[in-house]
């Protein structure tokens, strides 16, 4: 037993990398590197599989590689050197860090790859005072979609009323950027009050738990902000667990599938749409354009909008 | 009751005095602090939010006490609940499903104890591998998304209550009655405590140390298996990514029980007891509004200060060496 455990773990290994083998072949003249924040989230994954689809039309390859953690910017920094090895011609990335990430760009900056950033800024005071620069920010306003939501649940109460947030990881700029929308909106209503808002750190799990006790804190709660659809899916189960469902506006972030099912079928009320797969088609686009030597602007908006009962089996990011 | 049961009872709970006076303690002062606390349906709730991390912690427990560490577990919530979920949404039967998702976790469970048994690996590593492959696997198996929507008839697990007691609460006092009647009555738990204390005695005493080994590994996995069960079944929905970090929860409500790292020590009530200190903290800290930076550091302070009240009450009692 004890002597054929090596040799199995070592066939094992060795399958597995006869496996992996052909990837490891020296990259063709227009690689692309692509840094995914994760692809434990389905809108990431929304994310790499238009950004696969629209690299085969441009006729170039995407390596992409992710995290096996959002927040794990250490690791992230780490593939991006990575893929700087494998000598990428271009190098996108949507940070886990708004800061972190930026040693990476100067690595970037210094071979003279074009680095594009995807869906969530990079801190542009501190990429200047290092010296770095990016050759496109392609993403949707988090902010603007904050106050989306938070002018949705004014008009949903009234302009009165207890208002619960259920909060992103701490120091995430993306989850950050959306509350900050959500409170300018909230703000613009004096009856309007925010009477919790707890971190839940974009997790279904902590979603249920902290919003089952923030009803016990705050039982006269009628509004629920998440920034992120997991929470908020977690939140509509605690809801469900509390016999309130219909009883709360529930407002989610991202539009992922299971968001809108819920909201098809009552149990959610509304979720941001931001458009993962759009990203990753102009992030790709940029990168074939930049690599032709065409020029691009620095900024590219991809387009955010409420989804609501009434236009969730319209259009709405699908 | 005989005299007998009487002393041991006074004992067991007197071993238990530290963390339960820091358990008594940290609600008191959240009673004081917050007028929502001390409710029943909050009390019920905090049970609930903790059967997860509790279950986990029993099959911690086993492991620890017999001087290992199993950090493969919160992976473990995460591939089980999708064998789980993707059973009942092949159309299974509820009992085959929920049986598949523990023997899975006792298979996966047992692996670990394999490798560390037979291949001699350091527990520390041979679950950290796992860890790694079992999340992996997870995320293979949904392309990183997750299974959910399921029926009332599985759903009942989580939601619906029997005498008005939650199921999820059954199953908890279920799973901690008969942990500590395998860990303080049977072979395999006095086995567990001689491993952990002495592994070379308990070799040289005759027991199959390969074996129990594995076995509670395979345990520790099985009930993983079940918080993974319980878990889908409250959030209607099983993601690959589930789970995360619930191995340093668990390992935290073990030691904050009073087991030891260094194995031969541990009990079951103290689990319970840990998992529930760290149940009503986070919940406590829901209810204050405490700011989320600070919230992290409540926690943390209160795992120090639980093992730290634990360990030096323990110096002064005769018992405080034992098990």
């Amino acid at each position: 037993m004890m002597r054929v455990i090596p040799i199995v773990l070592w066939s094992v290994c060795l399958l597995l990398s006869s496996c992996t083998k052909k990837n490891g072949d020296a990259q063709p003249a227009n690689a692309v590197g692509f840094a995914i924040n994760t692809l434990n989230n389905p809108f990431f994954v929304d994310m790499k599989r238009a950004a696969e689809e629209t690299a085969e039309r441009e006729g170039i390859r995407v390596i992409i590689q992710a995290t096996e953690r959002e927040m794990d910017v250490e690791k992230q920094v780490q593939i991006l050197e990575n893929l700087l090895q494998l000598e990428v011609k271009a190098l996108c990335a949507t940070p886990n860090g708004s800061k972190e990430i930026i040693p990476a760009i100067i690595r970037a900056n210094q071979k003279n790859i074009p680095f594009i950033v995807v869906d969530s800024r990079v801190d542009r005071k501190a990429l200047e005072d290092a010296g770095g620069h990016i050759a496109v920010f392609v993403g949707s306003d988090n902010v603007e979609g904050g106050r989306l939501a938070g002018r949705y649940i004014a008009q949903r109460l009234g302009n009165k009323g207890q208002v619960a947030v259920l909060e992103g990881p701490a120091g995430h700029e993306t989850g950050d950027s959306r509350l900050r929308g959500f409170r300018q909106a909230i703000a613009e209503s004096p009856g309007l009050a925010v009477v919790s808002s707890q971190l839940a750190s974009f997790d279904r799990s902590q979603g249920y738990t902290v919003f089952q006790n923030i009803l016990s804190a705050q039982p006269g709660v009628q509004a629920v902000f998440a920034c992120n659809d997991l929470m908020a899916l977690g939140a509509i189960e605690a809801i469900a667990a509390a016999g309130k469902t219909g009883g709360i506006v529930v407002v989610g972030f991202d539009a992922i599938d299971e968001a809108r099912r819920a909201i098809r079928e009552g149990r959610m009320d509304a979720t941001v749409a931001q458009f993962p797969s759009e990203m990753g088609r102009v992030a790709i686009e940029s990168a074939a354009r930049i690599l032709r030597g065409e020029s691009v602007p620095p900024e590219i908006a991809t387009k955010i909008e409420l989804v609501t009962r009434e236009n969730v089996d319209a259009k709405a990011g699908e | 009751m005989t005299a007998q049961n009487c002393v041991t009872a006074r004992v067991v709970l007197a071993r238990e005095s530290g963390t339960l006076i820091s358990l008594v303690l940290l609600s008191g002062i959240l009673a004081a602090l917050s007028p929502h606390f001390l409710t029943l349906p909050n009390l019920v709730n905090i049970v609930q939010q903790s059967t997860i991390i509790a279950i986990i912690a029993a099959g911690m427990t086993f492991v620890i006490i017999s001087g290992g560490i199993d950090l493969s577990v919160g992976s473990l919530v995460a591939l089980t609940g999708l064998i789980t979920a993707d059973l009942l949404h092949a159309g299974f039967p509820v009992w085959t499903a929920v049986l598949a998702g523990l023997l899975s976790g006792f298979f996966a469970g047992s692996i670990n104890g394999i490798l560390i048994a037979y291949a001699h690996l350091p527990p520390f590593i041979a679950t950290l591998g796992t860890m790694s492959v079992a999340r992996g696997g997870a995320l293979m198996y949904v392309g990183g998304g997750s299974i959910s929507g399921f029926g009332p008839e599985f759903r009942f697990l989580a939601h619906d209550a029997f005498l008005g007691i939650p199921i999820p609460v059954i199953v908890l006092i279920g799973v901690f009655f008969l942990s500590h009647i395998v860990l303080t009555r049977t072979k395999l738990g006095r086995y567990a405590y001689a491993i952990g204390g002495n592994e070379t005695a308990a070799v040289l005493a005759g027991i199959h140390v390969n074996v129990y080994k594995s076995v509670i590994y395979g345990i520790c996995g099985m009930l993983s298996g079940l918080a993974a069960v319980i878990l889908t079944a409250r959030l209607n929905s099983a993601q690959s990514v589930a789970g995360t970090m619930y191995e340093l929860d668990a390992i935290a409500a073990s030691v904050i029980g009073g087991a030891s790292l260094l194995g031969g020590k541990g009990t079951m009530l103290g689990a319970l007891i840990g998992a529930l200190i760290m149940g009503v903290l986070r919940n406590g800290l829901n209810l204050l509004n405490v700011p989320s930076y600070v919230q992290q550091v409540a926690i943390g302070g209160v795992i120090i200060a639980a093992v730290y009240v634990d360990l030096s009450l323990k110096k002064r009692t005769p018992w405080g060496k034992g098990q």
